[in-house]
């Protein structure tokens, strides 16, 4: 019997950027080692190249975001997020890398990501309300309507003078919930009317078929019909003044509520 | 005795507390503000709380029925946070466009307003014996308000960045500020000189509040710490770390022998001072 085992690729975890640079680096130390004199301080070498090494990392990591703004600002989306993940690598407690990415993932519909990356640019820098409005414009695209007003509060609250927040952010998620909650209230309404036709009173006593009694009672069962009919065709909409309304819609129409076709430019964000 | 605690948060509520008996019981859920607590303060008879939200709201409560008395619509962006006035006959609240709006508690109305050509005010604080009026800006601008003539008597530089907290020493000659820059600075009212500047939180300051007798005063950051200070030494005497999260309120209890926090955790604490 075979024995069974994971299977398991040698680096599997580590990127390939980072092991060509640090194969690289070694060849180089190796070649530096046998030029130097033999009483070296190896310990003070050894902490001299791993700060070195650390400002080199904080170096790259910024060209490369550098390099992926730029991209991203041409709408190379895919390619800057490329380059912003090689970041990451070499910095991964920068939040600004995340967040920048957060924004091009949602610009490229990759809602779930961009709240995950969202979520660790807040993580690395709590009180940075960017990374906050940044979180709360991904939580949307994903649906979470109340998660992204609570991110949008938090936001206000480390930055309340910033008008945007307040005015595009915090109104319009506003307005989504007020809507997520009619609906949610229609589709109440409409269950409840459904199942007034399933089980109608007028069904549950017993008729003589020749009296006046059976013709109200077939009249009051059209009559519910008709009216769950009529709630199937209306939809919830909300007016610019934020009033909510049931509107019939035509028969087909596309019950299409949620969808926000702001474009969201990126902005590079410094560090 | 028994002491009464009023608290805020971003689901919507203010939540009333008693302590008594080294125990902490909710009194009042209080529900109808939207968009989060601001602010919260307790009359000084200790009869009624104000709260306000990001809804513009300032709300009344009564302590003793844990019912709404008024809801005061302030406009847009126009109520911050609030503190009731020494003979608890009004509200300030600070507002984006600098203005200071005074409400009567009895009106409920906007009954006027100082201006400090400033620019979004996120700290009040009215001076114990009534005379001024304190309001820190998000650009780090202190103005202070002489209340009888409704005239700006100084405008001090304060910090660089945000104050969201001040207040006054019970004797209404030290007016102590907190700074997004991690510094709490001390002024002295009357000559409007700045007395002294204490580091020793690593992040933003965001509550600071006096001890009754004038000795101490307490500060909250960012940092999850809250620092006692020594008012007469300025130095820090202690330091607690018992919050998980960003300390956004602090406050001594009436006689001094307590000191409350509230924070990003959900945590309240309450700690003992030694008299």
């Amino acid at each position: 019997m075979a024995s069974f085992g994971w299977k398991r690729k040698a680096g599997e975890k580590v990127s390939k950027t980072a092991v060509q640079h640090f194969e690289a680096e070694a060849e180089k130390t190796e070649a530096d080692a046998s030029n130097r004199e033999e009483e070296a301080d190896w310990l003070y070498a050894i902490k001299r190249r791993r700060e070195v090494l650390m400002e080199d990392c904080a170096a790259k990591s910024k060209r490369l975001k550098d390099e992926g703004a730029q991209l991203a600002e041409q709408g190379r989306h895919w390619e800057a997020i490329k380059k912003w993940d090689e970041a990451i690598h070499l910095t991964p407690d920068n939040p600004a890398l995340y967040e920048m990415k957060s924004q091009v993932l949602s610009i490229l519909q990759e809602v779930f990501p961009a709240v995950k990356a969202a979520e660790m640019a807040v993580k690395f820098r709590p009180l940075w309300w960017e990374g906050w409005q940044t979180l709360g414009r991904a939580q949307l695209n994903l649906g979470e309507v109340d998660l992204a007003v609570r991110s949008f509060q938090v936001a206000v609250h480390l930055c309340p003078s910033e008008s945007t927040l307040w005015q595009e952010d915090l109104a319009w998620a506003c307005r989504l919930q007020k809507q997520h909650l009619a609906t949610k209230e229609k589709v109440r309404q409409e269950e409840e009317a459904k199942k007034q036709i399933l089980n109608a009173p007028e069904l549950e006593q017993d008729y003589d078929f020749e009296s006046e009694e059976v013709l109200a009672a077939c009249e009051a069962v059209a009559e519910r019909q008709m009216r769950y009919e009529e709630l199937r065709k209306t939809a919830v909409v909300i007016d610019a003044e934020g009033n909510i309304k049931n509107v019939v819609t035509r028969e087909g129409a596309s019950l299409n509520t949620a969808n926000p076709s702001k474009e969201q430019f990126t902005k590079a964000r410094g560090i | 005795g028994t002491e009464t605690i009023v608290t805020g948060s971003l689901d919507d509520m203010v939540k009333v507390w008693k302590w008594s008996d080294e125990k902490l019981e909710l009194q009042w859920t209080l529900e109808g503000h939207q968009l989060g607590v601001v602010s919260v303060d307790i009359s000084h008879n200790g009869a009624i709380a104000a709260s306000s939200s990001l809804d513009a709201h300032i709300r009344l409560w009564d302590l003793e029925s844990g019912k709404q008395i008024k809801s005061m619509d302030a406009g847009p962006v126009d109520a911050w946070s609030v503190a009731f006035s020494p003979d608890s006959k009004h509200i300030a609240t600070g507002s984006h466009l600098g203005k200071v709006n005074i409400f009567g508690v009895e009106s409920g109305k906007k009954e006027y307003s100082l201006d400090t050509r400033g620019k979004f005010i996120l700290s009040i604080a009215y001076s114990p014996d009534g005379k001024y009026l304190a309001s820190g800006a998000i650009d780090g601008i202190i103005n202070i308000f002489d209340i009888a003539t409704g005239k700006l008597l100084h405008t001090l530089e304060g910090h660089a960045m945000p104050i969201r907290s001040l207040t006054f020493s019970p004797d209404s000659q030290l007016l102590v500020t907190a700074s997004d820059d991690g510094y709490i600075k001390i002024y002295d009212v009357q000559h409007a000189n700045l007395a002294g500047t204490l580091s020793g939180h690593g992040s933003w300051v965001l509550n600071v509040a006096f001890s009754p007798d004038d000795t101490h005063f307490v500060s909250s950051s960012s940092d999850k710490s809250v620092k006692v200070w020594d008012a007469g030494s300025r130095a820090c005497i202690n330091t607690f770390f018992d919050h998980q999260d960003q300390v956004w309120s602090v406050k001594y209890n009436s006689t001094g022998s307590k000191i409350i926090s509230a924070g990003d955790d959900r945590a309240i604490h309450i700690y003992d001072c030694p008299m």
